[in-house]
């Protein structure tokens, strides 16, 4: 192949790649963030910059482990080459008649998680409470962002607002719970049962007690939120049923130190998201597309 | 320093080694890392996990950023010996909730093995040799392929099918034709074709090896000479139907053909087209057989082709016989521990799997052990020899024979 060939091929998937990169970000860094509970500004700003960072991480990870796989024989042409082909063969296929069955497989076997279930529904649903849970969140966080920061949707915003009342405090609390459940159920089944399939080392460890301590530290959050009455806490609590509980036995004096709870949760929140790559956790990614490859990706491709 | 080359493992292969989750469904159903030797190297997982682990010292980001990493390599020979410890029984597969295709990935990852220079095994050399000097992996000369059917030549009309143009081709597979205890199933296998009077014939010496244990041990590259040649005989046949009575033919010519050239003519196990006899009234199954019949589904028929019912309906369409499920059966059905090449290379171990198989067989209190398959036939029938069992070990087309009366 031809270096300009080669560069070519980079060109036209790094500049988009980039490019979606740094408008993401300046998305991220250019909202109002009008209504956000934290009071101190710096605080804010440092998790700004921990976030664009976090998913420009995460979006690189992705890529880098995409383009290994790239590598793989099945096409011709640089890596970067065979992906651009890749995606723009997927891309049609999302316009083909095709598509509708295809996904109707993802949302059995992706989402609903068919075969695990038929296995075990203890080990099905713990990981349905934390998919769940998780695509629930982050679903929820995409529309408070949007009707706070750029609709400035008022039922959103104001304290006795529904939209206020029943996804901001109520949503969150049930993705949260739902996270929390399948991760209780994963720590117990992994660190005492310890059934002999299961084979712990260090990242493992490490992705449940990480994502565990992100979760209690959005509850705990809230619990110090309420008894601090921070704003956006002070009426209608018991929607936020959990971070309510926590509350109960979280002293008022916490409240002072609502902005330094609210950094940590976010830092880890954002490293969690750029953990993800680099990790067992990138199953969550591959899983699906592996489970659809076959179908989605042009013959060229597939063994043989 | 030795640099892996990923580029001949499937892309596919490369998204699945990141899709897998860990879990360790496959570990505790796998039959030679998980049931007979508790190996974690030799379980999907532990494969699966090392060789992810070997590529990115070389692929991964660090790799990138801080230059790659040299192999030793004792982890390389080490992994490879293990990835040979797996009979492709495609149980993983069946279990694992990640959807991952493993069987596709096992042999792809001996194809892999083979291209970086650490495969086939010694043990497997050997076979190799003989398929490329004599067509067959048993070392026996190519004019005594066609030996078996010399006992029944005045009983049976079997055409040659290189000079005769005959319906069916009865591809009869290496061991059968080769190995004198398993000649009978070829031999039951051409009697009931000429029960129900097809017209049916067959390459004779002219036949070749199918490729299918080379293909298992990695060495597909090294086959498609071999499966060129037998799509030439094939189509000089002119037969619009080839059937197998080897699972393994069957799983090779079906599935590895076709990425090879075209096969104009229906491939069928000898199970699918007995059933189509059946249903159209040219074999009939008239004479009573007793006995309390098991099924065994090997691998290469079950779990890679989907084939459950066919071989079951044939057993109901014997008069007087008990038809007994093992407790694992269909597509959770246990390996007998002879694919693979596994048998080749540690045949301790495949002792072990098929005497865990014989013992299910026992369990469940039956008489017959059946099946349709040349090499569990094979690893089944010396595991109740050695066990002392007093299971008989009978082939599919064994027992359709005995349920064809004379006159037909």
């Amino acid at each position: 192949m031809s270096q300009g060939t080669y560069l070519k091929d980079k060109a036209w998937l790094y500049l988009p790649f980039f490019g979606t990169i740094i408008l993401v970000s300046a998305i991220i860094l250019l909202l109002p963030y009008g209504t956000v509970y934290v009071q101190d500004r710096m605080y804010l700003s440092f998790f700004l910059a921990t976030i664009v960072l976090c998913v420009a991480l995460f979006f690189i990870g992705t890529l880098y482990n995409v383009l290994i796989w790239m590598q793989g024989k099945g096409l011709s042409g640089s890596p970067e080459r065979r992906l651009l082909r890749v995606v723009m063969k997927s891309l049609r296929f999302v316009l083909s008649r095709r598509f509708a069955k295809v996904t109707a497989v993802f949302v059995k076997d992706a989402l609903y998680l068919s075969k695990l279930k038929d296995r075990s529904t203890l080990r099905w649903l713990m990981h349905l409470l934390i998919l769940g849970g998780f695509i629930l969140t982050f679903a929820l966080d995409l529309v408070v962002t949007v009707a706070l920061d750029l609709v400035n949707y008022e039922p959103m915003i104001v304290e006795t607002g529904w939209a206020k009342i029943w996804i901001r405090d109520f949503g969150f609390e049930v993705g949260g719970l739902m996270m929390l459940l399948g991760l209780v159920i994963a720590a117990v089944r992994r660190f005492i049962y310890k059934p002999k399939m299961v084979r712990t080392e260090l990242p493992d460890a490490v992705s449940i007690l990480f994502l565990l301590g992100v979760v209690l530290g959005g509850f705990i959050l809230e619990g110090i939120g309420i008894t601090g009455s921070i704003a956006g806490h002070t009426v209608n609590q018991e929607y936020s049923f959990v971070g309510y509980a926590f509350s109960l036995v979280t002293p008022s004096s916490w409240g002072q130190y609502y902005d330094q709870a609210w950094l940590i949760h976010g830092v880890m929140s954002a490293l969690f998201i750029a953990y993800i790559p680099f990790s067992k956790l990138f199953h969550m990614i591959a899983t699906p597309i592996a489970i659809e490859a076959e179908q989605m990706l042009p013959s060229g491709v597939k063994p043989g | 320093m030795k640099k892996l080359d990923i580029s001949r493992l499937d892309v596919l292969a490369l998204m699945r080694y990141d899709a897998c989750t860990r879990c360790g469904e496959c570990t505790s159903t796998c039959p030679t890392g998980g049931e007979a030797q508790d190996v974690e190297l030799v379980t999907p997982r532990g494969k699966i996990l090392r060789l992810k682990e070997l590529y990115k010292k070389q692929y991964g980001l660090k790799a990138r950023l801080l230059g790659p990493k040299e192999i030793p390599e004792e982890q390389l020979k080490e992994l490879s010996s293990r990835a040979y410890e797996c009979t492709i029984c495609g149980q993983c597969k069946t279990v694992c909730p990640a959807h991952l295709d493993t069987i596709e990935m096992w042999e792809n990852m001996r194809e892999f093995l083979v291209a970086n220079g650490l495969a086939p095994l010694p043990a497997h050399e050997q076979i190799v040799k003989s398929i490329e000097n004599y067509d067959n992996p048993w070392m026996q000369p190519r004019t005594q392929r066609s030996r078996w059917s010399k006992r029944i030549e005045k009983e049976v009309k079997i055409k040659d099918a290189n000079k005769e143009k005959c319906d069916v081709l009865f591809f009869v597979g290496c061991t059968a034709a080769y190995d004198p205890n398993i000649r009978d199933m070829a031999i039951d296998t051409a009697r009931v074709l000429a029960k129900a009077k097809v017209d049916f014939g067959t390459l004779g010496n002219e036949e070749g090896c199918c490729g299918s244990t080379m293909m298992r041990t990695g060495l597909f590259e090294s086959t498609r000479g071999m499966v060129q040649k037998n799509i030439e005989r094939f189509e000089k046949s002119s037969a619009s139907i080839i059937v197998t009575s080897c699972s393994g033919c069957y799983k090779t010519i079906k599935q590895d053909y076709p990425k090879v050239g075209k096969v104009n003519a229906r491939v069928l196990h000898i199970t699918q087209y007995v059933n189509e006899l059946i249903d159209e009234g040219k074999l009939v199954l008239d004479k009573k057989v007793e006995g309390k019949v098991t099924y065994h589904d090997p691998c290469h028929l079950g779990r890679h082709n989907g084939l459950y019912d066919e071989p079951r309906k044939i057993l109901k369409a014997i008069e007087g016989l008990d038809i007994i499920e093992m407790e694992r059966n269909r597509d959770e059905a246990r390996c007998c521990g002879a694919g693979g090449g596994v048998k080749t290379a540690f045949p301790d171990l495949a002792q072990k799997i098929s005497t865990i198989r014989v013992e299910d067989a026992e369990k469940i209190g039956a008489d017959i052990l059946a099946t349709s398959c040349p090499f569990c036939y094979q690893s089944l029938k010396a595991a109740t020899e050695t066990k002392g069992s007093t299971l008989r070990m009978m082939d599919l087309m064994e027992l359709v024979r005995m349920a064809c009366s004379d006159g037909q």
